[in-house]
């Protein structure tokens, strides 16, 4: 499976130039907890509803102040094609929850440790689905090859 | 995804009582009208740039001849 079949949720990105109040209230509308920080087609950092609070509120930051100012950088980024085993080794390395997805280097979308694990007890749940069968009807034969 | 500026983007609630969200397309980044989109949120009138995952669907608006 690769990383961009499994997301969940759409991307919304802003300007590095917009500004604190923007950004919360883009996260309030679009329900979103991170912003990816977009310059033309570069992605240049993220910023979450958490760095809005300690890095913004907490250190008395303006709200009319670029979001740029707050944002996390460099972004840790993995290829839209990657298969989705290479997001948990890099959720291991980086320790953060969020992965910006990229495809020929340009954002396309966000991929977070809750995607994974949703994936995986859905894979989980297709792969007990007939050991469970066995276990609660029985095991059943397959019919014997006919005979003349 | 294939949008039109104009058209309407709703983005599905992803627990139960969560509600939609919608914006409106005001510009189309992509080609062939991919992704991805200017689009301006609700009453606030806020913009930002939107890349659609499968929690989005467009909804086309055709226009009305007089």
């Amino acid at each position: 499976m690769q990383v961009i079949e499994g997301i969940r949720r759409s991307g919304v990105g802003v300007r590095p130039e917009q500004t604190i109040r923007e950004a919360a209230t883009i996260m309030e509308q679009s329900g979103v907890g991170a912003l990816a920080v977009v310059d033309g087609e570069h992605l240049v950092g993220l910023i979450t509803d958490r760095d809005l609070v300690r890095r913004g509120m907490a250190r008395n930051v303006p709200y009319d102040a670029r979001i740029d100012s707050l944002m996390s950088t460099p972004v840790v980024t993995i290829d839209a094609q990657a298969d989705l085993h290479d997001a948990f080794a890099l959720f291991r390395t980086h320790g953060n929850r969020r992965l910006a997805v990229v495809q020929e280097g340009r954002f396309v979308g966000m991929i977070t440790v809750d995607d994974l694990l949703i994936n995986l007890a859905a894979d989980l749940a297709d792969l007990s689905r007939p050991v469970m069968a066995e276990a609660i009807f029985g095991h059943h034969d397959s019919a014997l090859p006919a005979t003349e | 995804m294939h949008a039109s500026i104009g058209d309407r983007i709703v983005i599905h609630g992803h627990r139960i009582g969560e509600p939609d969200r919608d914006c409106e397309v005001l510009e189309v980044r992509g080609p062939d009208g991919g992704p991805p989109y200017l689009v301006r949120w609700g009453d606030s009138g806020h913009e930002s740039l939107f890349f659609p995952g499968p929690d989005a669907s467009v909804q086309h608006f055709e226009p009305t001849l007089g």
